[in-house]
Formats: C-alpha cells, structure tokens, sequence
C-alpha cells in the first residue's frame, strides 16, 4: 500500500513536473530578473552595473512620457476592448445559426486574427495612403471627405486609426468566443419565456445577456491583456507619433531598452505596467465571479 | 463528417489566403526602417579563376549587415569567395535593430557574428559596450595598402574614431542631395531653391497650383524614426549654420539658429506632400518617383532609382542640387552625414584573421568602385571612386559630382556613448514640434535641458 503510494506520487512528479519547470523557465525566471535588473542601473551590454534601489521607480514616476504613455494605453486598451467586445457579440446574436452563409461568414472572419499583426499593419498602412489610399479614395468620392487626409499624421486621428485596425484584426476573435457563450445556453429559460409570452427583445434582455454576461467579462479580460501589449501596429504604423499621440507604454519601454539601452530603467517601467495590469484583471475577475455567481449556471 | 471536411476546407483557403496576403505584403516596409526596393536586376560579374590556390579555402565567417545593404554585402560575399575560398554568410536584419543585435550578440555570448555593419552614431555605444576590436594596429599596418587618405575626409574619422582609436572601415557614405524633378518645376516657374526659405516658396508655389491635381511642391520625411526625422532637422539645423556643441562640449542645440531652423521645418509642413507626420522613406521616394511632388531631400543613390525604368515614371527629368542653407550670419549649404554605416569586428568573432582579411577585401579602392557600379543600397566612401569612369557612368557625371561635393565637407552626428540616448531624445521633441504640441523653442529648450541632464552638466 505505502508502495503504491509513493509510486503514485511519482507518477505525479513526473507528470506535473514538466509543467512547473516550463512554467519556471519561461515565466518565473524573466520575471525575477526583470525585477532585480529595474533595481539596477543596467545598460544593455552591461546588465547589473549599479545597484540604485528604487531609482529607476522614482524616475518612471517622475516621467511625463511614460504617464502619458499609461494614459494612452487605458485609452486604447479600453477603447478596443469595447468597441470589440460590443461588435463582435452582436455579429455572434446575427450569425447564430446554423446555415451555408453563416459558416462561410465565420471561416471568413478568423482571416484577420490569423494573419500575422505585420502583415495587417502594413496592408493598413497602404490604405490609409494620403495620396494613393483606398478610404482616401472612397471618403472623397462619397462627399465625406472633401479632399485626402492623412489619417496617421493627425494627432487625434492616428490613434484612431491605430484602434481601427486593432478593431478590425480582433473583433472576429470576439465573435467566434461569443458564438461559443451563445451556444453554451441552456434552452430551458427560453422555452418558459415563450410559454410566458416574452418578446425576442425581452428574451435578451432577461435573459441572452445576463446568462453571456460571465462569459462576455472573461473574452474582455483577454482582450484587454492582449490590447494592453499592443505594440506590433503602433510599430508598423505610426512609431509613437505624430508628436508622442500613439505612443503606448509597451513602445515606450521598447524605445528606452533598444533605442537608448537603458534596460534598468526599461525593466522598472515594465513592472509597473505588470503590477497596473494585474490590478485590472483582478478587480475584473472579481467582478466576474460576481457575475458568474448571480447569472451563471 | 462532410460539414466537418468543408469547414476544414474552408480554414485552409482562409489559412492560404492569409499566407499568401502576409506573403505579399512582407516586403512593404514599416515605418521603421528604411527600406528602398530596388528591382534593378543586379549583375554580378565573376572573377577570373584563380591560379593559385585559394588561401582561406573551408574557412567561413558571418557577417550581421542591414536590409537595405543585403544586395552589396552578398555580392561583396560572393566575390571574396572567389578570390580567397571563403565562405562569408550574409545575416540580414532591419536597420532599427542593427545595433541592439550586436550588443546583444556580444553580452550574451553567443558570437554569432564575425563582421557587424554599424550606424555610425552609434559607434561611440558599441565601443563602451565592449562589441568592437580596436583595430587601431591594423590600420596603421595596412594604411598604405588601403590607401587611407583616399577615403572623404569628412567621413573618415567619424565613421572610425573613438577616443583616438579606430574601430572600423567606412562601408557607406551616405549624405542628401535636395533633388528636384525638373518638368514639374518648370511647370510652375520655379527655379532650384538655394535657401530654405526659397525651398518653402517653391513648395508653396507648387502645391499651391497642383494640389488639385496632386501634385506637391516636396515630400518632408518627418516620420518619427530617428533616422527619418533627425535627418530631416539636421538639414535645416546645418544650413542655419547651428551646431550640437560649442568648444567645450555643452550643448547648444537651443541657440537661435537651432530654433530658427526647426521653426523653419514646421513653417514647410503645410506645403508638403501630406501628412509630413507620417512621411518616411517610402512615402517621399513613391511621390518623387512617379512625378508627384516637385522636390525631396534623399540620399545620392535617389538618382539610380530615378532613372530605373521599374519603378521610376521621371527618367532623365530629374535634377540634384547642394542642400539649401538657412539664413543669418552663420548660414551656409553644409550637408549632414545622414545616415552612413562603417564595418567593424566583432571581439566574440570566430575567426577574426578571415574577417580582418575581409574588411581588407571590402576597403580595397578597386572593391569600392565595383560594389558602387551595382544598385546594392551603398554609396561611395573614397574619392577616388567618385572620380572613376565606371561609377561616374553608372550614375552620371553630374550626380557623382554633386555626391562629392556633398560628401566634401559633410556635418557628422555625434558618436558618443551618451548620443543613443540623446537622439531619441531629440527625436522626441522634434516630433512634438512637428505636431504642434510644442513650440519649437520649448521643444528645443526641453531637449538642452535633458541633454544636459544626461551628460551631467
């Protein structure tokens, strides 16, 4: 018995093992020495050159460019999330349905977040074209625009722009999730609806939404981790500018690491962006479990 | 199972449609890097077979060079393996990230890399980061056989020195020409600017008259990548006669010519090729070349790609003149050595007797003539190649005599260690300027502050 025991914890072993490894290896160990280098004042060719404590803390506080770059940040994550979010679970209530052009429009919509981010950007990059660009073309011949504009050379509008093609490359992301949440519904609430005489609006009222609701909350929590790394696009598109207008925090700290080498100071800004996050989710996963525990199964 | 056989039909069209997008799309280039296409077909002549064996027969080295040198370094690669046996292995990375792959290649101890092509604003980061052989004594022995005072004397030094050593060869010479494209001008009755506030009149005038066509007076790269948008300053900054530093190393990049010069710029942006925000090399080069805008300021090797039938729509209607100068007592037609790469090697090379004997091939005068009569992406280093029949007729007399010129006397970028940090610093308010979020005095005051701040002054 006591040797049936041990070898079954040894089956454990070597079945958890690996994972916990991996786990240490590849999250663990990039996240330790990313603390203790943001207590540093590395360069990139000298890692751990001067002990400075909480210096590079202290700076990234005092730093305008890294505020702003937080602010812009929540402003595009939050914004995508959305906006995402919203679209992608109403494409999933319209396309709910088993049909020939259904299953044709959601094969169709797993092309963009299948395509690679680069790929996207620069496609974009040629429609957003001030001169040769296909909406400049098509704005202006619909009398919305009255001559071309440069939609990444515009303060305001380049953040848009960027969010757009955010938009564009995820919502089919959310819509595929939401088809998933949808199809997870029980139909026993639906049935006693109509017995009750309930309309389809009151049905999703009372009913489609409270019961998505979890489900909704957790692909918002993953796109918003996802949005709060976004980096490729403004990379491809637009570099941080016009002015510092897209300059979101993870091209910031990319700048300060690879472009000025200042690895120390870049680890410390990226703690703190992962200390923001972790924040976020957890007030978000409280409130999902809230959700969860009232409206779910 | 048939619903499922279609539906995975249908993933892998998807799947084929957005490789085959991503693959098409690849070679667009992001705003980051500089990324000229040339579809010129290269012609890569052979060397003769040699008669003697090859010294360094089954001996390779790797050489790190950016994207838009790939053409030149393989072809530079392919014929130092037909002289010595070689084998030299091209590892193509974009320009923006040149410099943290040598670093990182050298602080992690991998040692990839045998050769590394360096930014030569950068050199001063790469020394103090301990990337580069001094290769101080190598130069003094081969002075002679590579006939060192042949290379531009404006940029032998920076491309090379460092607290009085050399770290490296001069590979490409790179500095601006203001080209124009003379039908358009003419079109609109405007003569080449010498100053820049001729230059803005010229603009204004053109884009004025043409915009409804779509024509622009200049295309201004003011993307926000170092490279593109420093460039784009230091012009100016040059012409109205500023400088980085006075004598005793302080900066004074908020002087009044300095900020006369950036408010020039922003004073040019509403005449420019829209949006100059977000202009960069692809931007500036497509308007020039399919006859879209009147003026662009670009590197010499701007007239090859003019008068390539593939992609040029104003074949012998273009024109090159000096870079135009500001206003003041100090102004004057001084170009900047804006962008410009020098080879040096790597202290984790492999085998560094081959990769000294490459950079001996590469700094030969007879290799520079050859690799600058290919459209590889290099322009020249030495004056001799300049004045050599085979470049000269590869891209006219005319051009190769204004590219001398230009390069004559050429304003280098800093090269110190603290310079990285600097620039993007620079880079920064520069842009805000450009965007209206600063003036350029606040701009330029916010960068003295910092640059004094960071060179602890």
């Amino acid at each position: 018995m006591h040797t049936l025991h041990r070898q079954h914890r040894r089956e454990i072993l070597w079945m958890v093992g690996p994972a916990v490894l991996t786990l240490i290896v590849f999250s663990l160990y990039p996240l330790i020495y990313s603390i203790a280098l943001s207590a540093t004042d590395s360069q990139l060719a000298r890692p751990f050159r001067e002990f400075v404590a909480f210096k590079n803390y202290t700076d990234a506080a005092r730093d305008a460019l890294f505020g702003n770059s937080l602010v812009l940040t929540f402003i595009y994550a939050f914004g995508v999330t959305a906006i995402e979010t919203i679209i992608g679970f109403g494409l999933a209530l319209l396309l709910n349905r088993e049909s020939g052009p259904t299953r044709f429009a959601r094969t169709l919509g797993l092309l963009p977040f299948i395509t690679p981010p680069v790929a996207i950007a620069a496609i974009w990059r040629l429609i957003y074209d001030p001169s040769s660009g296909m909406l400049n073309h098509y704005l202006v011949r619909a009398g919305i625009l009255e001559q071309n504009v440069a939609f990444l050379g515009i303060p305001g509008l380049a953040m848009a722009s960027v969010m757009l093609v955010d938009i564009w490359q995820w919502t089919p992301f959310v819509f595929l999730l939401s088809l998933a949440v949808l199809a997870s519904l029980p139909h026993e609430p639906y049935e006693a609806a109509a017995v009750d005489g309930a309309n389809g609006w009151q049905q999703f009222i009372h009913i489609t939404l409270p019961m998505c609701l979890p489900g909704l909350l957790v692909i918002a929590i993953l796109r918003l981790i996802g949005a709060m790394k976004v980096f490729d696009l403004v990379f491809m598109l637009t570099f941080g500018g016009p002015g510092s207008s897209t300059q979101v925090a993870s091209f910031y700290i990319y700048k300060v690491a690879f472009q000025q080498f200042k690895t120390g100071y870049a680890s410390a800004m990226t703690i703190i962006v992962i200390i923001v996050l972790s924040v976020l989710v957890t007030l978000l996963t409280a409130l999902y479990r809230r959700a969860q525990a009232k409206y779910g199964p | 199972m048939k619903l499922n056989n279609r539906t995975l039909s249908m993933l892998g069209g998807a799947l084929a449609a957005a490789l085959t997008l991503s693959a098409c799309a690849a070679p667009v280039a992001p705003g980051a890097v500089r990324q000229v296409e040339v579809t010129r077909e290269v012609v890569v002549t052979a060397t003769p077979e040699a008669t003697t064996p090859k010294p360094f027969e089954g001996q390779s080295i790797n050489v790190l060079t950016i994207q838009p040198h790939a053409v030149a370094t393989r072809a530079l690669a392919k014929w130092f393996e037909e002289e010595t046996g070689a084998r030299v292995q091209v590892l193509v990375v974009p320009y923006a990230n040149v410099t943290e792959k040598a670093i990182l290649d050298v602080t992690s101890g991998a040692g990839e890399y045998d050769v590394i092509e360096i930014w030569y604003p950068m050199l001063g980061k790469l020394v103090e980061s301990g990337v580069l052989e001094d290769l101080t004594q190598w130069w003094e022995e081969n002075k002679e056989a590579l006939q060192f005072d042949d290379f531009v004397p404006s940029i032998a030094d920076p491309y090379t020195l460092i607290d009085g050593k050399r770290w490296a060869l001069p590979y490409d010479g790179d500095t601006h020409l203001l080209f124009y494209n003379r039908e358009l001008l003419d079109k609109y009755g405007v003569k080449p600017p010498t100053t820049w506030a001729e230059y803005r009149e010229a603009c204004k005038t053109i884009t004025e008259q043409g915009k409804s066509e779509g024509i622009y007076g200049c295309a201004i790269m003011g993307a926000k990548v170092p490279i593109i948008l420093l460039s784009t300053f230091i012009n100016r900054l040059q012409g109205y006669g500023a400088s980085f530093f006075d004598a005793d190393g302080k900066p004074t990049i908020n002087s009044p010519e300095a900020v006369a010069a950036l408010q020039e710029l922003v004073d040019q942006l509403p005449y420019a090729l829209p949006d100059p925000k977000a202009v960069a090399f692809d931007e500036a080069l497509g308007g020039f070349t399919t006859g879209k805008v009147g003026m662009v300021e670009f590197w010499t090797d701007l007239g090859q790609m003019s008068d390539n039938p593939e992609q040029s729509k104003i074949i012998g209607k273009w024109g090159a003149v000096p870079m135009p100068k500001g206003e003041g007592p100090n102004a004057a037609s001084r170009p900047a050595l804006n962008a410009g790469f020098a080879l040096g090697i790597s202290t984790l090379a492999q085998n560094k007797p081959l990769a000294y004997e490459f950079l001996k091939f590469v700094g030969r005068p007879d290799i520079n003539v050859r690799v600058n009569t290919i459209v590889g992406g290099l322009d020249p280093t030495r004056k001799s190649t300049f004045d050599a029949e085979p470049y000269r007729k590869h891209v006219t007399p005319e051009l190769a005599d204004a590219a001398k010129a230009a390069l004559s006397g050429a304003f280098a970028w800093p090269t110190n260690a603290k310079w990285p940090e600097m620039q993007d610093v620079l880079t920064e308010n520069v842009a805000e300027a450009l965007a209206g979020t600063k003036t350029p005095q606040q701009a330029l005051d916010d960068t003295q502050a910092k640059w004094l701040e960071i060179l602890g002054k």
